[in-house]
């Protein structure tokens, strides 16, 4: 993350470009004429990039800001337009707090570049200097918006690993390390998982030499109370197993443990700000590939629940390892709310393309309150349903339940979450299918970048709606 | 379709008899009259058979006694569920659940006295829609396996009432069928030319039907339905329909009253064109044209049922084919509403067909709102499935009306997202929109490539589109629908102007 600090006036040493965000139809007098020659107006997400004798200015179109999030973007576009510079200066005098705040975030966010495999790493923005009139009631906001965008780039970070780096065992070893913020970290492994019975879990990791592990993360918070769970898919690679997946693209499936990245980057920013709320997350982490001793297509499975499952498609085991983590959640925290996270189906991709993720659920409040906070920290997700079709269509005449349907035209992102529906029990249960959202399409630049989607969305959630000990 | 008439209750002579019974409370309230008599006249077998079969009157039991005596063929006990659980909605299932156990019979009477007489009216429709069959192309099928059902008589306590109720449910239920059969219709039957012939048929109704074909198009600039139509041979229609029922169907508009107005997709066969779609399965694209027909079958309801309003439902008609003259990717068409499209995929013609049709539907009858049906996406599918119709609009209120008319009637539908996001999908490097924005929301963007058609020069037009791609054909049995076309929207759509455009 940029080095941030808030400062009265620009420094004299190597300030960097000067970024100034311009509210549509106000530009700076002293620009006006260039701003005029380029038709700069102002418009969101525009940069005009001055260089002159005094120094570079930014001017960043922030458009007609209406909330935080617009700031934000504003603060996304003056890191992305800063090029081959190592620090920036961006002017928030003038602005409230929230709003300059706000700026600090989005420039964070947006100056985020996976790399840390490159051997030559060019000239990247590394520090941050905000002008404020009062650095001081600058800081509190920020902190607190600090926590989130850190626990939304760990969530970056570890989506981005490769998978030969990234392995369930590296993946818990990362996780252990947030010990060091006061989390609270079990890794289960083979024989623990063996003894308590998660049948589909260890079934979708048998078929690699990495085996599966389940991490669970406790924040203990201040009050006692029942947490609110967090799960996420963590499927360290996803070759779709014996139901292979074409090899066109087949390196995105790194990013098949999204959910799991975005749920610990949840418990990160909870454990940054001292979230009184007591909170857990459930991740389990495993490969889907393809060995001698990989399951099949028609295995039956019995999961943790008891439950038994016909494997129709080892593609469709994201559900599959999610089973056992709710069952688990479920049986052993009894938490107030489960909210899952997972890049599960090719179906919501379809649905709802790459702009919202898919909200389902059991608890009409929580869904409610999921859908509200994400439109706030824009990551918007959008209610679909679970229809009693979509529950008929799993039944099995070998297995209590099918894992899938086959077929063509399948609302697979329903099956899915009537699916993981049977697992959640009476505990209020929200599914987030973020197949679409987790990554971004970066268009010429290269391949898909993630976007630690859901972490920030989980942090507000709770903030917003678990941290009233009178009310749980 | 079974003649339905209204009797008092009083033990048939003849024929079966369905008795609709409600989950009984412990030490249940005195069975009806008729209930007596008949358990007089065959000795007590009713009370015997259901005791034997454990039946309680929950929903989805039934219990069949053969020619229990009394002149009776046979009796069917069908359980209501529980009496305060007796909505409209389950009234008509049950009267779905007992088509098919009195097809083979040629009369039958439910007593159905018990039920408000409404809820009688309703079980009426619900076996009436269930009760649906296209046969028109069987002509080896066996004497036996053919349904005979004649006549069916409810009895209820209150005829004139359940007959009140039941003239209107009775013109939709037509127009259901209308739309079931214009769908069920073979491709080779019904072309472009033959499904507005069958909308000069609503004449009869008191509807104006004017047709357009390709002569009276061109001179307009309908580039884009023109463009879908130019492969096949068979030539395209526009058809507009007109109900003037607000001035009390004296075929007058009444003054200044803007119409509400429909439109339909009606493709009557989708080969996709030159981005021909694979070999398996095509043979369902004859339901291509079900948006149209559902426009066609909500017509023949309003008008059926003399509704007070004014209202307009225009179809484009077109076949779609690959052939030398046809369409190809990378076409740039001109709509009627001026905009140029770049035709991407020759398989996404709908939104092409829709495009002039709602362009037209404005420039001519600026209408209070606008809805349009249409099969229109395989990605409605693969979002919902086919228990919802996917709902797009510009419009919470009209969104929020269609969803509860749609939950009302058992059509229901769910509320997709648009943005400017997906808005941007639609970007060509050639014209002003490409006719596909790839695979990632393809239903929104579709529906997106549509709303650039809805104009809004003159102040917001409220507009809805639904995709009906998952609703218009059932692959197996519902309550109310039989295996097959199900007519979805015509229930949806007469109820949503019966509850707040009429009077």
């Amino acid at each position: 993350m940029l080095k941030v600090r808030f400062r009265r006036e620009m420094r004299r040493e190597a300030p960097g470009p000067l970024a100034i965000p311009v509210v549509r139809g106000a530009i700076p007098l002293s620009w006006a004429e260039a701003a005029a020659a380029a038709r700069f107006t102002g418009m969101p997400g525009r940069v005009l990039d001055l260089p002159g004798p005094a120094g570079r200015v930014l001017l960043v179109g922030a458009g007609t800001p209406a909330s935080a999030l617009d700031w934000e973007q504003a603060g996304a576009a003056a890191a992305g337009g800063t090029g081959r510079a190592a620090r920036l200066t961006l002017d928030a005098r003038g602005l409230a707090p929230e709003a300059a705040v706000a700026l600090a975030a989005g420039a964070c966010l947006g100056a985020w570049r996976p790399g840390r495999h490159q051997s030559v790493r060019g000239i990247r923005l590394a520090a941050l200097d905000l002008l404020v009139d009062s650095p001081e009631a600058a800081a509190g906001p920020w902190e607190r918006a600090a926590a989130a965008v850190r626990g939304c780039l760990l969530a970056r970070e570890l989506t981005a690993e490769p998978a030969n780096h990234l392995t369930p065992k590296a993946f818990a070893a990362r996780l252990e390390r947030l010990a060091e913020h006061g989390i609270a970290v079990d890794v289960l492994g083979r024989k623990r998982l063996t003894r308590a019975g998660f049948g589909a879990l260890l079934a979708v990791g048998r078929g690699s030499a990495h085996a599966p592990r389940l991490a669970v993360l406790r924040w203990r918070g201040s009050f006692a109370a029942p947490p609110v769970a967090f799960l996420g898919k963590g499927i360290c690679f996803d070759t779709g197993g014996l139901s292979l997946k074409p090899a066109a693209g087949m390196e995105a499936m790194r990013h098949d443990m999204a959910g799991a990245a975005a749920c610990a980057g949840a418990m990160l920013a909870l454990a940054l700000r001292r979230s009184p709320a007591p909170a857990l997350a459930v991740l389990p982490l495993a490969e889907n590939a393809i060995g001698a001793e990989a399951y099949r297509p028609g295995d039956v499975l019995r999961t943790l629940s008891g439950r038994t499952v016909e494997v129709m498609d080892t593609d469709a085991e994201g559900r599959l390892v999610l089973a056992d983590a709710l069952h688990w959640a479920r049986t052993r925290f009894a938490p107030r709310a489960m909210l899952d996270l997972a890049t599960l189906t090719g179906s919501v991709v379809t649905a709802l393309g790459r702009h919202r993720a898919g909200l389902f659920g059991t608890d009409a409040a929580l869904l409610a309150q999921v859908a509200a906070v994400g439109e706030a920290v824009g990551e918007p997700v959008w209610p679909l349903p679970i229809g009693r079709r979509h529950r008929e269509d799993l039944d099995s005449d070998i297995a209590d339940l099918k894992q899938c349907a086959t077929g063509r035209w399948l609302p697979d992102a329903c099956h899915a979450a009537a699916f993981l529906r049977e697992f959640a029990g009476e505990t209020p249960w929200a599914h987030l299918d973020i197949a679409g959202v987790a990554t971004r399409e970066e268009g010429e630049q290269g391949p898909d970048q993630p976007t630690g989607f859901g972490a920030r969305l989980l942090d507000a959630l709770v903030e917003r709606h678990f941290e009233d000990p009178d009310r749980h | 379709m079974p003649d339905i008439a209204f009797v008092k209750p009083a033990l048939p002579r003849s024929g079966a008899l369905v008795l609709p019974l409600p989950e009984a409370a412990e030490g249940a309230e005195p069975a009806s009259t008729l209930r007596q008599a008949l358990e007089e006249a065959t000795g007590g077998a009713l009370a015997r058979a259901l005791e034997a079969a454990a039946f309680k009157g929950r929903k989805g039991q039934s219990c069949t006694l053969w020619a229990p005596g009394a002149g009776l063929s046979k009796i069917v006990a069908i359980g209501l569920g529980k009496p305060d659980e007796l909505t409209p909605e389950a009234a008509e299932a049950a009267g779905g659940a007992i088509a098919p156990m009195i097809a083979q019979e040629r009369e039958a009477m439910v007593a159905a006295e018990g039920m408000a007489p409404e809820l009688g009216a309703a079980l009426a429709l619900g076996l009436t829609l269930r009760g649906y069959r296209f046969d028109r192309y069987r002509t080896q099928e066996k004497e036996e396996d053919r349904p005979r059902l004649e006549r069916v008589a409810i009895a209820t306590a209150d005829t004139a009432a359940a007959k009140a109720a039941w003239a209107p449910m009775r013109a939709v239920a037509d127009g259901v069928a209308l739309a079931r059969d214009l769908v069920s219709e073979p491709p080779n039957v019904l072309g472009p030319e033959e499904m507005a012939e069958r909308c000069r048929g609503l004449e009869k109704l008191g509807i104006e039907v004017e047709v357009l074909g390709p002569k009276e198009m061109k001179k307009l600039g309908f580039g884009a339905l023109l463009g879908v139509a130019q492969g096949s041979a068979r030539e395209p229609r526009l058809v507009v329909m007109q109900w003037l029922g607000a001035s009390g169907g004296k075929g007058k508009r009444a003054g200044g009253a803007k119409p509400v107005a429909f439109i339909g997709k009606g493709v009557t066969f989708d080969t996709g064109g030159i981005s021909i779609k694979p070999a398996q399965g095509m043979e369902e694209m004859k339901f291509d044209m079900a948006g149209a027909g559902a426009v066609i079958g909500l017509m023949a309801a309003l008008a059926g049922r003399k509704a007070r309003l004014d209202a307009v439902g225009v179809v484009g008609l077109v076949e779609n084919m690959p052939s030398g003259t046809a369409q190809r990717p990378g076409d740039v068409v001109k709509t009627y509403s001026g905009q140029t499209v770049e035709v991407i995929n020759t398989d996404a013609e709908g939104r092409l067909v829709l495009a002039d049709a709602l362009w037209y539907c404005q420039e001519r009858f600026q209408p209070r709102f606008m809805v349009d049906l249409a099969t229109l996406t395989g990605a409605i599918i693969i979002s919902l499935g086919h228990e919802h119709a996917g709902l797009f609009s510009n419009d919470d209120e009209l969104a929020q009306r269609i969803m509860a008319a749609g939950k009302a009637v058992s059509e229901p539908c769910w509320r997709m997202p648009m943005g400017e996001a997906y808005d941007k999908q639609l970007k060509s490097d050639i014209a002003d929109m490409k006719n596909v924005g790839g695979r990632p929301g393809g239903s929104i963007t579709a529906a997106h490539f549509i709303q650039r058609f809805v104009d809004t020069r003159r102040g917001h037009m409220p507009w809805a589109h639904l995709d009906i791609a998952g609703t218009a054909w059932a692959s197996k049995d519902l309550p109310t629908v039989p295996k097959g076309a199900t007519g979805f929207g015509v229930r949806l759509l007469d109820r949503l102007v019966a509850e707040h455009y009429e009077g």
